[in-house]
């Protein structure tokens, strides 16, 4: 994800968690979170344990998201020198503040400080993230994106143009599953799957995320609509993906599984070869037992570290009701 | 993630679905999915919201790992930039290592940075969620730090027994060892361990090292300047906690490389072993390698209210001292005076308080700790103030101060500020809050820094390039840790440090032991700490032996040649160490044949 694909990303889970953006540009948003964002966003999982507990009115906090650091802090540098303060970032040399009102914030800040010359911006208290891809917080939003975006149940818009009233459109229950393999040994990388199994037919698609994406969808059921009956069980159509999948892996290289697995054996050769004549030249049973175990030790983490191992998992889910006969 | 969700679950064993896909690889369906929609089907919702199930996939499909062998925490640290040799140090560990490697560059390249790499690599592919970093205890806040800050990584210094229970800790291998912390280490299976100064394990008869061979860990990470001190076993050693039998057994070993515990055999051989577990950047000879650090001391004379409250005071401290019948050891406090009287009066007035009060009312030192007192009184300026404030006057330049003393901080502060000087403080017990700061103030429009602490907070400071030293520690590390501070790679300036010293007092002496005998101030990094480590084997610390040459010398002379001795066995050590340099050896010509030499940029 580059700056603008973040930007566009932190917009859409904003407007869809209700949170109010207060200021916004292309390379920042201050925003006032909505509590479900507020939840998953501040870790502040005591205040709102509190919350729940008291029925009190949630304060949500208020944040700066910084989706472009550099061009925020640039139009940041630049406002400050358009401002009344010329070349003060640079001047090192200055006295102290020239208004009154400056030198009397300073000797405040001062008082408690020890001495501290004011530069500071003292009404800046809204807390700052900085959300580039790879950052924590924006890590947070994706985790927050995952727990609130599981599981779903929606049915496709009809066209409106095409609607007669008397007219009833049949539609097709989908099971639609996302998912993530990944092929692990030592190293290890992953593709991303999208799997629709109609529930009438039993008709598999590939890349059916993408193609629900061209169309328009909602929770409640259309007027005028009607649903074609089931011939699959939940059951059945997750199996015929499973299937469709594992004939998918069959048909991969596997060169890296196989140098994986010659590295593993080279290896257990290493230690057997150091451990054998150890534990045959042990002289009591004390130390030989001690060997054996450190032996079967290192044997089960090289095996942890090289076996090769192909495992699928689900992003999310979810039932599909698309117009036609599928 | 969702396979630790199931290990928790636990009574759902059946969500797993293991085929047999080919001769060499299994694969394993995880239908906790399946369940759980079967569940929300039948009750008919709750249903999740249809752009969050949009932005769960695209987040996912962000981040997957389409390669096997790129390096993809780049992409996740913008700020990062690392230098090229870190950057192939981080490949091959992952890649042709397999993620268990010895890092043995030299010091100054930047191990930490390379073991950062690789560690967020691994939690970038998922391949490492839990992490034990065992360093030393004075190291523990920097490793966090840099973790958290240079790498996003959310490391934990391990403080209590329940901060073993998060993902990345980090904690001193001397507390990992002990109870009831052990048994807790030894039941849990480490992703990673990465352990800094791995040195210090070079004898496999030493708990640590046993400690270390005992935990369960998939892949490994040992970083050390120095895999070979002082004999071949050590290299052994070091590699078999790594990968037992890497290099056979013992006496095949023995047999196979070693001609005298100091000269290997079979060099070609060697060579080739040690590179498939090790990496060794060294800096080159004709790179760039740090800028200079050039010393100025600054002489000053006393004025004569000053010089008679240090002989005061020297009277004072020495007649204590034979009351005391030569019990040096509870004499502590008072060569803190005598110390204290070389930096400011502020200084020795509050420790003089705090003596007053400690000592009982009918003790006839009171009334000679109030005649100390009058002498303070009769000062109306401080000569090394004066001298600093012309300086930083000079030099119209951002500038550091070290003080020792919490007082001649305050002081300095103060009359700073009647001088419109603009300086800000920084000492230890600040927080972390404050401390960044006080940073953003001294990069901003303080001209000023005056610190009390130096080490071990992974402060930066390379954008300034002046050092005045108050004065000074009499631990020569603690001199190096405050010129570390400024004096590292990033710094493109030579750097400038004074000295301020005092003429006819102990400060006068130590400036010159410090600076003549062992050339500390330009010494190269690294080499003070073999120094000094070889002086505390024979007795004390410096620190130690030189108090005790200034309560036990009966005048200046004596005090002159005392302080001379020290000095003769510092630079004798000084000279030991450099003509045993181990680049010099065979075994160091091997070990610089593994890896590249880097030319580091300044």
């Amino acid at each position: 994800m580059n700056e603008r694909q973040v930007h566009k990303f932190v917009q859409r889970y904003l407007e869809t968690t209700d949170s109010r953006v207060v200021e916004k540009s292309p390379a920042h948003y201050i925003v006032k979170l909505s509590p479900q964002a507020d939840r998953d966003l501040t870790n502040r999982p005591f205040y709102w344990s509190f919350v729940d507990r008291t029925g009190a009115d949630p304060e949500t906090m208020t944040m700066l998201l910084v989706t472009d650091k550099k061009k925020y802090e640039e139009r940041q540098n630049n406002e400050q020198h358009d401002g009344n303060q010329p070349g003060g970032a640079t001047q090192v040399n200055g006295t102290s503040a020239g208004t009154p009102i400056g030198a009397a914030a300073d000797a405040a800040i001062g008082r408690s400080l020890g001495f501290v010359h004011g530069s500071l911006n003292t009404n800046q208290r809204i807390p700052r993230e900085d959300l580039h891809f790879g950052s924590r917080k924006l890590e947070q939003l994706f985790q927050s994106a995952k727990s609130g975006g599981s599981y779903v149940c929606l049915f496709q818009e009809p066209d409106r143009k095409n609607a007669h009233p008397l007219q009833s459109t049949a539609y097709t229950a989908w099971l639609g599953i996302n998912l993530k393999v990944e092929f692990a040994c030592d190293m290890k990388r992953e593709e991303f799957h999208s799997i629709g199994v109609s529930l009438a037919t039993g008709q598999c698609v590939e890349e059916f995320h993408e193609s629900l994406l061209g169309l328009r969808m909602t929770p409640r059921l259309p007027p005028n609509v009607h649903t074609a009956k089931n011939a699959l069980t939940l059951n059945k159509a997750a199996s015929l993906a499973e299937s469709l999948i594992e004939r998918k892996l069959k048909s991969y290289d596997y060169g890296w599984a196989q140098g994986a697995a010659a590295r593993l054996e080279e290896e257990l050769a290493t230690i057997r070869h150091y451990y054998e004549p150890l534990i045959a030249a042990a002289e009591d049973e004390e130390i030989r037992t001690s060997i054996q175990t450190q032996f079967e030790r290192r044997q089960d983490e090289i095996r942890w570290q090289y076996e090769p191992r192909v495992s699928v998992s689900a992003i999310n889910c979810g039932i599909f009701y698309l117009a036609g006969i599928g | 993630m969702t396979q630790s969700a199931n290990d928790l679950r636990g009574d759902q064993p059946s969500s797993i679905l293991t085929r047999k896909l080919n001769a060499h690889v299994n694969v394993q369906f995880d239908r906790t999915w399946f369940t759980e929609l079967q569940q929300r089907v039948d009750r008919n919702g709750p249903w999740d919201d249809w752009t969050m199930y949009q932005l769960a996939v695209e987040a996912e499909q962000s981040k997957l790992i389409a390669s096997f062998d790129d390096l993809q925490c780049m992409r996740t640290l913008p700020a990062l930039e690392p230098m090229p040799h870190q950057i192939s140090t981080a490949r091959k560990v992952l890649h042709e290592m397999s993620g268990r490697a010895i890092l043995a560059d030299e010091v100054g390249l930047g191990k930490t940075i390379e073991a950062g790499l690789i560690l967020k690599e691994y939690l970038v592919r998922g391949l490492v969620n839990r992490v034990l970093i065992l360093v030393p205890a004075s190291l523990v806040l920097q490793w966090v730090r840099e973790l958290n800050q240079k790498f996003g990584i959310p490391a934990i210094a391990q403080k209590k027994e329940h901060s073993w229970q998060n993902d990345v800790v980090v904690a001193s291998i001397d507390t990992a060892k002990r109870d009831p912390h052990r048994d807790i280490l030894l039941g849990m299976d480490y992703d990673l361990l990465i352990i800094d100064e791995a040195h210090k394990l070079k004898n496999k008869k030493t708990t640590n090292y046993q400690f270390v061979n005992q935990l369960r860990k998939k892949y490994c990470l040992l970083l050390t300047a120095t895999p070979v001190q002082n004999n071949m076993d050590e290299l052994y050693n070091l590699i078999t906690l790594l990968k037992p039998g890497q290099l056979g057994g013992q006496s095949e070993f023995s047999a196979n490389f070693v001609v005298d515990k100091r000269v290997p055999k079979n060099e070609d051989r060697l060579q080739e072993a040690l590179s498939s577990v090790m990496v060794r950047n060294r800096r080159g000879d004709g790179g760039i390698q740090f800028t200079k650090r050039i010393v100025k001391n600054i002489p000053l004379p006393l004025s004569a209210e000053e010089q008679a409250l240090y002989d005061a005071v020297t009277g004072f401290v020495r007649d204590r001292y034979n009351e005391s019948g030569g019990d040096w050891s509870s004499m502590l406090a008072l060569v803190t005076l005598q110390r204290e009287v070389c930096s400011s009066r502020d200084a020795v007035f509050l420790t003089l308080v705090n003596l007053f009060k400690k000592t009982a009312e009918d003790s006839p030192i009171r009334a000679k700790i109030w005649e100390l007192v009058e002498f303070i009184r009769n000062i109306q300026a401080n000569s090394k103030a004066e001298k600093a404030m012309e300086l930083i006057r000079e030099m119209n330049d951002k500038v550091i101060i070290f003080t020792e003393y919490r007082a001649t901080q305050e002081y300095l502060l103060n009359y700073f500020r009647q001088h419109n000087l603009v300086a800000v403080p920084y000492r230890g017990g600040m927080n972390r809050g404050k401390k960044d700061w006080m940073m953003d103030l001294f990069r901003g429009r303080a001209q000023v820094l005056i610190a009390t602490e130096a080490g071990g907070e992974g402060i930066n400071l390379q954008f300034c390039h002046h050092i005045i030293n108050f004065d000074l520690p009499w631990n020569p590390m603690r001199v190096e840790q405050r010129i570390g501070r400024v004096h590292r790679l990033g710094q493109k300036n030579d750097v400038k440090i004074y000295n301020l010293c005092t003429l006819g007092t102990i400060e006068e002496h130590i400036v010159e032991l410090l600076h003549e005998k062992i050339n500390l101030f330009e010494l190269v990094i690294g080499g003070l700490d073999h120094i000094l480590e070889r002086f505390e084997k024979e007795d004390q610390t410096l620190e130690q032996r030189l108090s005790k040459a200034m309560l036990e010398a009966g005048n200046t002379q004596d005090l002159r040649s005392r302080i001379q001795d020290l000095g003769d066995s510092l630079s004798r050590l000084k000279e030991e160490v450099e003509s045993e340099e181990i680049e010099d050896t065979p075994i160091g010509a091997i070990l610089d044949a593994v890896g590249q030499t880097v030319e580091v940029r300044p």
